[in-house]
């Protein structure tokens, strides 16, 4: 997949960079009086980063030159999957922040469920059903551990 | 070392500790079973829970779901030729011709006793070397540590991927991000973007449930159609010979599982090379031993089976040599077990033989019971857990999910430990589909502090550079870490190269 290493390479290159010129220096201190910096470590990193990065580069743009086959890394249902895990992650937690727990992580179970593509009724309310209620006794009465 | 272990026998089979064992190598034995599941995936999700339970049981527990889960992938590499993780790939190979030729429950028979006895094997060698190791680790200073540490890195880089420079960059992203928080001389904060959350660092559970569990869900719930459509394609059989492991199956593959559980506990003790290269490893070697060819694959081996099944079983209980006795995780179980060990405030190294030897002595009692219950387990579970692999992905997946935002929240302080998981499965996502090792940014992740305070130390104790050769081993550590990337480098090259030809024919 040298096409996806070409932008893996030059993303990665890009990331070195802002992380060696921008986030290093304003996200670190000197270290005062500190016999090594606090940033030595990060900046060992970001500089091999950004030199390994642009050895992938150069990699993939020579296999590409050779003419070297570009196939698609990730299917369009893997991309669609992503999204709608992240999603419905997301929504989760905001509901779990501003509406209650137990419909955040019912609606979440639910949502999933039906994205991919399960419509027995029983099904739908049982599982998420059995899952509150099993988690409620294990954090709540088992555990002690009250979430939320 | 039988005295010492009889010593803790009783804590070891204490009953609360005995049953969370058992439900531990259920549990894992049933996620593995699950398609499209594995190990880190099962370890992972519970650590969370361990935080409630004594130190031993805690550890017995995770052993026992990473023991169950590497057994119990193989039930649905045969049954829906859909390996739970890349280990189990061979074990498909050989194992699915036989289900579709109505020998699912011989492969599967042979495939548990395979595991079992690998596991045991390398579970022995575990409680013979680790120790003896540790005793030599103790007299290693800042300056060889730094040289192993940094030797590891680029060995785990060089293996665990196709690729060495994606690898080094995995594994540099691993320490680069391990250097959030409080910085450990000055106490100053540290790309911790003023978030008070990161001021401890990123917390590893949410990182790993990330990496490991949510990733591999968004990638699976993409590949739902395959999974469910596989299941059908399964014959059965009355024949009894086609259910059971007969004498001569027994003599077939006696020598497989020998050979495979060697072949996994070597490539379990040397950091990162994983249970995919020790099944991979050992299927080839019975393979070629065959003299059968492709034959091997069409019509299905039981000995491939065995070998497949061996080796990656051995590869468990070995990997956790280099954690007990110098404190580098060999591999992504490892790893995770650090974050269950840090919970319960004990530092993996050669000090845990000084400072928590009976904690060790009852984790390595657990593991030989836990190694006798997989076997119960396996077999008197095998009709049920051959059922369950039948369950719809519909209704398996979203259940993952809740338990990893479960395992973040508790894990992670709240909401803003799902907030980690999310990030962390994004990348974990690119990471699996662009082939930059998840293994090696975890370990990366993992040893990025204590890589970080050795290398301080060796700054301070080494100014100029005729001083490093009072440190031989350091230097024979750097010198191999160098020729590591060289060596490596062409391995790979080489591969790519065969694989690119064998694509073209």
């Amino acid at each position: 997949m040298p096409k996806s290493d070409l932008y893996a390479g030059i993303g990665l290159m890009a990331f070195g960079l802002i992380t060696l010129f921008v986030l290093i220096p304003t996200q670190t201190s000197d270290g005062g009086d500190a016999s090594i910096s606090p940033a030595l470590l990060p900046q060992i990193c970001a500089v091999c980063i950004t030199g390994l990065a642009v050895l992938l580069t150069l990699q993939a743009a020579g296999k590409l030159k050779r003419g070297k086959a570009a196939g698609q890394a990730v299917p369009k249902a893997e991309w669609i999957s992503s999204v709608a895990v992240i999603v419905a992650v997301g929504v989760a937690v905001l509901q779990f922040k501003y509406v209650n727990p137990a419909v955040a992580a019912g609606l979440l179970i639910l949502g999933l469920m039906l994205f991919m593509g399960e419509r027995r009724i029983y099904f739908l309310i049982g599982i998420p059903a059995f899952l509150l209620i099993g988690a409620w006794l294990l954090f709540y009465e088992v555990l002690g551990t009250a979430i939320g | 070392m039988l005295d010492e272990l009889y010593s803790v026998a009783g804590s070891a089979f204490a009953v609360g500790n005995i049953a969370w064992i058992l439900f531990g190598v259920t549990l894992g034995y049933l996620v593995g079973a699950l398609p499209g599941l594995g190990k880190g995936t099962a370890t992972a999700v519970a650590i969370p829970l361990t935080f409630y339970l004594e130190p031993l049981s805690a550890i017995a527990f995770l052993v026992g779901i990473s023991k169950g889960s590497t057994a119990g992938s193989a039930v649905s590499a045969i049954l829906l030729n859909t390996p739970g993780e890349p280990s189990s790939t061979p074990t498909a190979m050989a194992g699915y011709p036989l289900a579709r030729a109505g020998k699912a429950q011989k492969a599967l028979k042979m495939g548990l006793f395979a595991s079992v006895l690998g596991d045991l094997f390398s579970t022995v060698v575990l409680i013979l070397v680790a120790q003896e190791l540790a005793e030599y680790a103790l007299g290693i200073g800042p300056v060889e540590l730094t040289a192993i540490l940094a030797f590891s890195m680029v060995f785990i880089a060089g293996l665990s991927g196709r690729s060495m420079i994606k690898g080094l960059i995995a594994g540099l992203f691993g320490i680069l991000i391990s250097c959030m928080g409080l910085e450990i001389e000055t106490g100053s904060p540290r790309l911790t973007f003023g978030l008070i959350e990161l001021y401890d660092g990123l917390p590893l559970i949410p990182v790993a449930i990330g990496m490991l569990a949510l990733s591999e869900m968004m990638i699976q719930i993409g590949q739902r159609q395959r999974l469910a459509d596989e299941a059908d394609l399964l014959k059965g059989s009355s024949k009894r010979e086609d259910q059971i492991v007969t004498l001569a199956d027994w003599k077939n593959c006696i020598r497989p599982i020998v050979r495979g559980s060697l072949i996994g506990t070597v490539v379990g003790i040397l950091p990162g090379l994983g249970a995919s290269v020790g099944s991979f490893l050992s299927y080839g070697a019975e393979r070629r031993a065959s003299g059968r060819g492709a034959d091997f694959e069409e019509s299905g081996a039981i000995e491939g089976v065995a070998a497949a099944e061996s080796a990656d079983n051995a590869v468990v209980p070995a990997s956790l040599v280099p954690l007990f006795a110098i404190g580098i995780p060999g591999s992504v179980i490892a790893a995770i077990l650090i974050g269950a060990f840090t919970i319960q405030g004990i530092t993996p190294g050669p000090l845990l033989f000084l400072e928590n030897k009976d904690l060790i002595l009852g984790v390595y009692v657990s593991m030989l019971a836990a190694s006798v219950m997989l076997l119960f387990i396996g077999y008197f579970g095998q009709n049920m857990f051959a059922r369950i692999v039948r369950i719809s992905p519909a209704l398996i997946m979203p259940i993952v999910v809740f338990l990893c935002c479960i395992g973040a929240y508790l894990q992670g302080g709240g909401t803003f430990g799902i907030g980690v998981m999310i990030v962390f499965g994004i990348i974990g996502f690119f990471s699996k589909k662009y082939d930059f090792s998840f293994v090696t940014f975890l370990i990366g992740f993992v040893i990025g502090p204590s890589f970080e305070l050795s290398l301080r130390q060796s700054l301070g104790l080494v100014t100029d550079l005729p001083e490093l050769l009072d440190h031989p081993v350091a230097i024979v550590f750097a010198v191999l870490a160098v020729v590591g990337v060289w060596r490596l480098t062409v391995l790979q090259r080489k591969q790519m190269a065969e694989m690119a030809k064998a694509e073209t024919n």
